[in-house]
């Protein structure tokens, strides 16, 4: 008999909660969905996510597609846990999604097949040249909007996710849905929670006219993670997890009796 | 003269930094259990925390304090009354932090969570004022389950949690529960009139 389980071994969020909700963090070099509805966190929760990595010394890169990186830049730095060094040292690369279509001479309202590859190859080039071990590309549900063929969308999130874990980058994919209850898809598209190898839900709890924010990890390959509800709490610090009351967290259904 | 009850510091001068008490009283003498348990916290352990006021406005608490003498700037007040009051958050004290709703359970928890995160002090405490108070927006097993969240939370990480009951107005399901997860017992809950 084995005296020991094989472990991936883990990149650690960092994040208050959600390393033990992981079982000590994300497996290196997956590909993560983080999809949720609008003002639940996920922009945040990314941001956090590459913050963590900069302090313990890795290279990271956030892709925006939602919002321009000035704006986004303008609404973290309220943040504590966030510092414009680490983005004016190069340890958070910040980039344009709109800004590398033109580099790319993208300027087309569909995407084909080489329009894609030449996308894929220009994240992975980022990502090789600077050594990023931590991606967030927020949203992957703007990004994909140009590709209207679901194989394509599905070929350019494997093929992407493949490259990245490749170079041993963990990654973030940001979407956009409108529902987070159990019978939502937790992707717009429908083929991002097929390919990637973590989805986590946020979304928001309605407990007698208010609005609980929740997280949830539904799935995770490699590590044997909860996949409990969980209430979170968006402070300066950062992103707080506890887990979601039993007997409160469907909402007012779950009252009575 | 506001008298304060000595034997309470006696009784806390024997629980440990991982104790939750059950801190009983009546409803004529809550801020004067309140205060004889506060005021050791603060002056004789010297003991750094966060209020969390369900009762009332913190701003009404910390006049209160003050009209007796004791300053209360250092330890950081949770109001889950005055967001639901127009107006009620524009408040002249900088150490009150306000939550949407005593319904949010676990936002409670978590902002506490935060605090004691950024407070200076090493040795903390908890008050939570009061039982009762949640018990009114509260479904009895939720605040159960609640409680026992809570109770655990901060015995986990060696933080003294103090939680103010009424017991003749508190769910007989909580109360059995409350007695069950608490670590001591300090009850003022009959007044005794010499």
């Amino acid at each position: 008999m084995p005296s020991s389980v094989y472990q991936r071994d883990r990149c650690i969020t960092g994040i208050h909660g959600m390393d033990e909700i992981l079982r000590g963090g994300i497996p290196y070099g997956s590909t993560v969905l983080a999809a949720g509805t609008c003002g639940s966190g996920k922009t945040t929760l990314g941001m956090e996510f590459l913050v963590r990595g900069a302090l313990a010394g890795e290279a990271c890169a956030h892709f925006t597609a939602t919002e321009p990186s000035v704006k986004l830049l303008e609404n973290i730095r309220q943040y504590a846990f966030f510092d414009m060094n680490m983005v004016d040292t190069g340890l958070i690369n910040v980039f344009d999604v709109d800004v590398l279509y033109s580099w790319l001479g993208l300027d087309k309202a569909s995407f084909d097949l080489d329009d894609v590859h030449a996308l894929i190859k220009a994240i992975v080039d980022i990502v090789n040249t600077i050594g990023v071990t931590r991606l967030v590309i927020d949203s992957v549900t703007t990004l994909c909007y140009k590709i209207k063929s679901e194989q394509l969308i599905r070929d350019f999130l494997f093929t992407l996710g493949k490259k990245l874990a490749t170079l041993g980058c963990t990654t973030i994919l940001i979407s956009e849905i409108t529902s987070a209850t159990e019978n939502a898809h937790w992707s717009s598209f429908g083929v991002e929670e097929a390919i990637a190898d973590g989805i986590i839900v946020m979304g928001d709890v309605e407990r007698m006219g208010h609005l609980l924010r929740f997280l949830q990890v539904v799935k995770m390959r490699g590590t044997a993670h909860s996949r409990a509800k969980h209430a979170i709490e968006l402070t300066p610090l950062g992103v707080m997890l506890t887990p979601m009351l039993k007997w409160g967290s469907a909402g007012e259904a779950n009252w009575g009796g | 003269m506001f008298e304060l009850d000595q034997r309470i510091a006696e009784q806390l001068s024997e629980v440990s930094l991982n104790s939750a008490i059950q801190l009983r009283s009546g409803t004529s003498n809550s801020f004067m259990v309140t205060a004889s348990t506060m005021l050791p916290l603060m002056q004789m352990f010297e003991m750094g925390g966060v209020y969390i006021s369900a009762s009332r406005g913190a701003v009404e608490i910390i006049q209160a304090f003050e009209s007796i003498g004791v300053d209360v700037s250092h330890i950081q007040f949770i109001d889950l009354v005055s967001s639901g009051i127009l107006g009620g958050t524009d408040v002249p004290y900088q150490n009150i932090h306000f939550v949407d709703s005593p319904i949010m359970l676990e936002s409670i928890l978590l902002r506490t969570l935060y605090i004691l995160r950024t407070t200076p002090t090493e040795r903390n405490f908890v008050f939570l004022d009061s039982v009762n108070a949640l018990s009114i927006y509260n479904e009895g097993r939720m605040l159960a389950e609640y409680l026992h969240t809570f109770i655990n939370t901060f015995r986990q990480r060696e933080i003294l949690s103090v939680i103010l009951n009424i017991p003749d107005q508190t769910p007989p399901l909580v109360l059995s529960n409350l007695d069950l997860y608490c670590t001591d017992l300090i009850d003022r809950g009959q007044v005794v009139i010499n």
